[in-house]
């Protein structure tokens, strides 16, 4: 057992930490390139004058406010790529507090895959100045070119970038952590910065509201969380996941201090996944924040909670064969937060909100699912099938609900996107961002062949299968079956129910899209990164839900699940 | 793949009017490609038809058709599309099926010819092949994943046909026809998922679920679902999905306003094979799978049935739009559907069929008179105009004949459908069968007074009564096409009444097999007499 200070850094740890090597690499490159200039330094006494680059005024290249937004392209491109080669490498230790393995690379490859496409989108996304003029196509090149340089202030594209970097330094460590402490650090990088990039848009009232809303409320959940950690460690001396496992089987009875601690920490990653009660802060941080911002905290952020969930609920608390303790509180919760989640989104007028709402939703389906694996009646083979069945559901998540957010965002460039009028009518404005549109509308919903149907059938068919066979097979009716099996089917008939529910809002969108007359005929910004990160998800989500691609990446994350179950 | 003709019947059309629809659009030296997208769809469609024809010349006689459970032919080893979840690429086409295939492929150039001028052809076209597709696709698939794909792929086709080129109120009446069916077509899926999560353990078979959407493993496994009621539940929702998509009282609502606003191509494929659809799907999936539970609500189709046959008749006698009127009675005639299968007879069952391909030649035939009606003469009031045979006597004839089909006139090809369906229900219920037998007397009264109204009856032996939509010029006669049309559908409906036989003894056989095979176990078992 290491301790964390001496973290051996040899080539091998080295390569297996490629990913966020890179992201640091990256921080570095993005605060030094946008600061090189033409300083130079007269040694004294001479008139030999050095370049110290640091400085003066700045060279043309490091001066484009684009710099930034390209250095991070980069940087999640490369961390992307080597995130997703070492998902086949064999597991490996770093410092006691790490592992990585294929189950953290495949969460590590997930989230960067979010953050390049957040980083692609949001290029031409950031008026620093509130006069700042949005390009228009009648505009002549030269003005073009200006405009986009005003609305992007290379200091606050810098700080941007920062805060996205981070993020995703958090979050990849956060996969690995075996320590509960290194993972509350971990989380709390990547939160502290998506506070701040909330609040981002602090000129507008409704962006200071909504960092200073989700702050307040993350960061009581945080300290909740961390106390529940403390009770963990009062009881078990340890915060090594491993040592947990151990105490928490071998704890006769239940030791009060370690249920309230888990209970505590189960608040903390709650809020995270936004389930409810813990969800009230969402949906005004995503109506309140940048579009591609909101995409981020509904998928990555939000798988995030669910690895910690993964960590602490499956692999500390699930004893052999019998239930969790925590079992009936989260499947009641998982109801509950699907039910509001859908009937909140069915009033919401505002897609951003509704997004969100249907984001909430979508932690319920996934914590019913989760709930099935501590039922104890599941073997370990059965809980490998639902795991997997959310993780993957978490992984097309960042296609379709990002893909999503990223619409809204192109409608934002026009000031636009926070009132379900404005996509009036884009099916005439711009075809093939409407009908992107709607086969993300028409995979959150679940309709085949997308992806969301795979990986919500794959959930369905989780719990059906853990608890049908407890049914009676008593021919007489429908009323005693329906007595005699096993509470965890309802959960099944409440995803489905509340599928079905949720078809009316997601419909809605593409019939205002398709049907109504559009405030102005005027077609959509070019804004070809955009648009290009938009087509990307598009894509994926179909190829995500037929054909070989679905199989890869299905046996992906089945063959991490399966390791993640059986270490 | 290639080398099997059901697959490349089902994707050459979807993936030409793909290329047809997309190519022009990212490249301008396509732009010759759209010019030629009217004559290459309807080369393919040709070409699509001939193929199926050979199919059926070649193969007819070798097949047994009544051996129900390997009745198929031309299935091929399946390929696997998603193994995780158990889905496969498998086709296949029975004796149920191949008349729906074959129509398809005859409706298809036929409406493509009916509208050869239309609008935007290099748009319209390229939809109503990549619809040939889709229709093709649910016909033939034997993997109910596959078959839901499929299913749901019609409505986009169909919806842009409405939405773009249909009437005045073309935009409700594509959202209601949306809603309608999309609505169903979920409330379907639920049952099917429940079918599929009963299936049996295939996890060797490389299925992450252990569960397969093989359409034959999914029906011969329902016995695994644990209780009789949720049995009856699951056949239920299947019946809602179908019901809607036949449509049958009290779901029939966006049918007719579909009709009177789509454009006669559309109407034509809607009413000819779109229809059908709901009765493949009620025949393959609802009853092969759960015939106990298809005996036990006998009561719920003979009501369904005759509420939908009477109140169609009913409805029409009222109407005064063409287009209204011919949409009514197709949900009349689906009643009769209804009313087939809940006999429980080899007869009538075959009748059923029958009626689905009768109708398919019949309904197209009529839905063509009423657009060139409202082409020619820009209304669809029958009482407007009076004594049309004076100025277009060819648009009468056929009117006439399409009429008479309808109405079951003996020689004509719905007169078989009829007779055999009501024999089957005398043999089954009795004295019950003046019910159906009455109200097909309606069905004669509001077809012959609007003939009457609309083809004859004009004081002036020379002249009939313009519609003031005409404002006073002098109507010409149907064009060429539009004749031409006609005149194949017209033929076939006197052919088909003449020598029904042709796909009369294939249908009988498939449906004494299946009747053996699947519901006299069932019937016995819930005490019915078979």
């Amino acid at each position: 057992m290491t301790s964390l200070g001496q973290l051996p850094l040899d080539s091998d740890t080295a390569s297996s930490l490629l990913p966020e090597t890179m992201m640091l690499a990256g921080l570095i490159a993005i605060v030094l390139i946008p600061n090189l200039g033409d300083a130079k330094f007269r040694i004294p006494l001479t008139s030999v004058r050095v370049p110290v680059l640091l400085g003066g005024s700045r060279f043309d290249l490091t001066n484009d406010p684009r710099m930034p937004n390209r250095i991070s392209n980069i940087t999640f491109l490369l961390a992307f790529l080597s995130s997703l080669v070492l998902i086949s490498e064999s597991p490996r230790e770093v410092g006691g507090v790490l592992m990585a393995d294929g189950f953290s690379r495949v969460f590590s490859t997930m989230f960067l895959a979010a953050l390049l496409l957040v980083s692609v989108a949001t290029t031409y996304r950031i008026p620093a100045k509130t006069n700042a003029q949005i390009p228009d196509d009648s505009d002549s090149e030269a003005a073009i070119d200006r405009k986009i340089s005003v609305l992007i202030d290379n200091r606050r594209q810098v700080d941007f970038y920062i805060l996205l970097i981070m993020v995703g330094l958090g979050m990849s460590m956060m996969t690995m952590a075996t320590n509960l402490f290194m993972m509350i650090v971990c989380i709390e990088l990547a939160s502290l910065s998506t506070y701040v990039l909330v609040a981002f848009h602090k000129e507008s009232p409704a962006g200071g509201e909504a960092g200073a809303k989700y702050f307040i409320v993350g960061s009581v959940a945080s300290a909740i969380g961390i106390y529940g950690m403390s009770l963990l460690y009062l009881w078990s001396g340890s915060l090594d996941l491993d040592v947990l496992k151990e105490s928490w089987q071998a704890m006769d009875g239940v030791d009060p201090f370690a249920a309230f601690g888990i209970g505590m920490m189960l608040v903390a990653f709650g809020f995270k996944v936004s389930a409810a009660p813990f969800h009230l802060a969402a949906p005004d941080a995503y109506s309140g924040a940048a579009s591609p911002i909101s995409g981020l905290l509904a998928t990555a952020s939000k798988a995030m909670g669910f690895v910690a969930l993964f960590r602490v609920l499956v692999i500390i608390t699930v004893p052999e064969g019998a239930e969790a303790l925590w079992m009936v509180a989260l499947g009641i919760f998982s109801v509950v937060t699907m039910t509001w989640g859908n009937l909140a989104a069915l009033t919401s007028e505002n897609p951003k909100r509704m997004l969100a709402y249907s984001s909430v939703a979508h932690a319920g389906y996934m914590l019913a699912a989760i709930a099935v694996v501590g039922s104890g009646i599941s073997s370990t083979e059965e809980s490998v099938v639902i795991l997997t069945a959310v993780t993957f559901h978490l992984a097309v998540l960042v296609l379709f609900k990002l893909g999503a957010f990223l619409v809204i965002s192109h409608l934002e460039t026009e000031g636009k996107g926070h009132s379900i009028e404005h996509l009036h009518g884009l099916g005439n404005r711009d075809p093939m961002i409407a009908g992107s549109m709607f086969l993300f509308v028409l995979s959150l919903a679940g309709v085949p062949p997308l992806s969301g149907f795979l990986s919500k059938l794959l959930m369905i068919n989780g719990i059906v299968s853990t608890s049908a066979s407890t049914g009676s097979s008593d021919t007489s009716g429908i009323a005693t079956w329906a007595e005699s099996v096993d509470p965890l089917f309802w959960l099944a008939t409440a995803i489905v129910l509340n599928s079905a529910l949720s078809l009316f809002y997601y419909l809605r969108i593409g019939l205002v899209m398709f049907f109504e007359e559009p405030a102005s005929s005027k077609p959509l910004k070019a804004a070809p990164s955009l648009r290009m990160a938009i087509f990307a998800c598009a894509i994926l989500t179909l190829l995500c839900g037929v054909g070989p691609v679905s199989e890869w990446l299905l046996d992906l994350v089945n063959g991490a699940i399966d390791s993640f179950m059986h270490q | 793949m290639i080398n099997d003709p059901l697959t490349v019947i089902t994707l050459i059309p979807i993936l030409v009017s793909l290329a047809l629809l997309i190519l022009p659009k990212l490249s301008p030296s396509a732009e010759g490609l759209a010019r030629a997208s009217r004559a290459i769809s309807m080369g393919v469609s040709l070409g699509m038809l001939a193929i199926t024809t050979m199919i059926f010349f070649g193969e007819i006689g070798n097949v047994d058709w009544s051996n129900y459970n390997s009745g198929y032919y031309l299935t091929n080893d399946s390929i696997a599309l998603i193994p995780s979840i158990g889905v496969h690429w498998k086709v296949g086409a029975d004796a149920l099926s191949f008349p729906m295939i074959w129509l398809t492929t005859l409706l298809i150039p036929i409406s493509m010819l009916v509208e050869w001028d239309a609008k935007k052809g290099h748009l319209f076209h390229p939809l109503i092949l990549m619809m040939e597709g889709a229709l093709i696709g649910v016909f033939v698939s034997l993997d109910m994943f596959v078959f839901y794909a499929f299913w749901e792929l019609t409505l986009v086709p169909m919806f842009f046909l409405i939405m773009i080129w249909g009437g005045e109120d073309r935009k409700y009446a594509s959202m209601k026809f949306f809603i309608y069916t999309f609505t169903a077509s979920v409330i379907m899926l639920i049952g099917i998922l429940v079918m599929y999560l009963y299936t049996p353990d295939v996890a060797s078979s490389g299925s992450v679920t252990g569960h397969s959407f093989d359409m034959s493993v999914m029906i011969s496994s329902t016995e695994f679902i644990p209780s009789e009621g949720l049995r009856h539940l699951v056949w239920l929702l299947l019946l809602i999905g179908f019901a809607t998509k036949m449509p049958s009282v009290p779901v029939h609502t966006w049918l007719p306003d579909a009709h009177v606003q789509a454009p006669t191509a559309g109407s034509m494929l809607l009413a000819g094979v779109m229809l059908k659809m709901g009765a493949y799907g009620f025949l393959r999936i609802a009853v092969a799978a759960f015939p106990e539970s298809t005996v036990v609500f006998i009561p719920l189709l003979i009501f369904l049935g005759m509420a939908s046959l009477f109140y169609g008749a009913w409805v029409c006698m009222g109407q005064t739009n063409l287009k209204r009127m011919v949409a009514y009675s197709s949900v009349s005639h689906m009643g009769l559907i209804f009313l087939g299968i809940a006999t429980m007879q080899p007869l009538g069952i075959a009748g059923a069929l029958f009626m689905m391909f009768a109708h398919g030649i019949i309904s197209p035939l009529l839905f063509a008179v009423a657009g060139a009606f409202k082409h020619h003469y820009h209304t669809l009031e029958i009482g407007s105009m009076r004594g049309i045979a004076h100025h277009s006597p060819w648009l009468s004839a056929h009117m006439m004949l399409g009429w008479m089909a309808s109405l079951g006139l003996p020689l004509l090809a719905g007169f078989v459908a009829e007779v055999t369906i009501l024999i089957a229900f005398w043999m089954s219920f009795g004295w019950l069968v003046l019910l159906p037998t009455l109200t097909l007397i309606i069905t004669a009264v509001y077809y012959l007074t609007s003939m009457q109204k609309t083809i004859f009856e004009s004081n002036d032996p020379h002249h009939g009564i313009l519609p003031d939509t005409l404002h006073g010029e002098e109507p010409r006669d149907i064009t060429w096409h539009e004749n031409a049309g006609m005149i194949i559908l017209g033929a076939l409906t006197i052919l088909f009444g003449i020598l029904p036989f042709i796909f009369w003894d294939m249908m009988s056989e498939w449906s004494s097999g299946f009747l053996l095979e699947t519901l006299v176990q069932a019937m016995q078992s819930e005490g019915v007499k078979p």
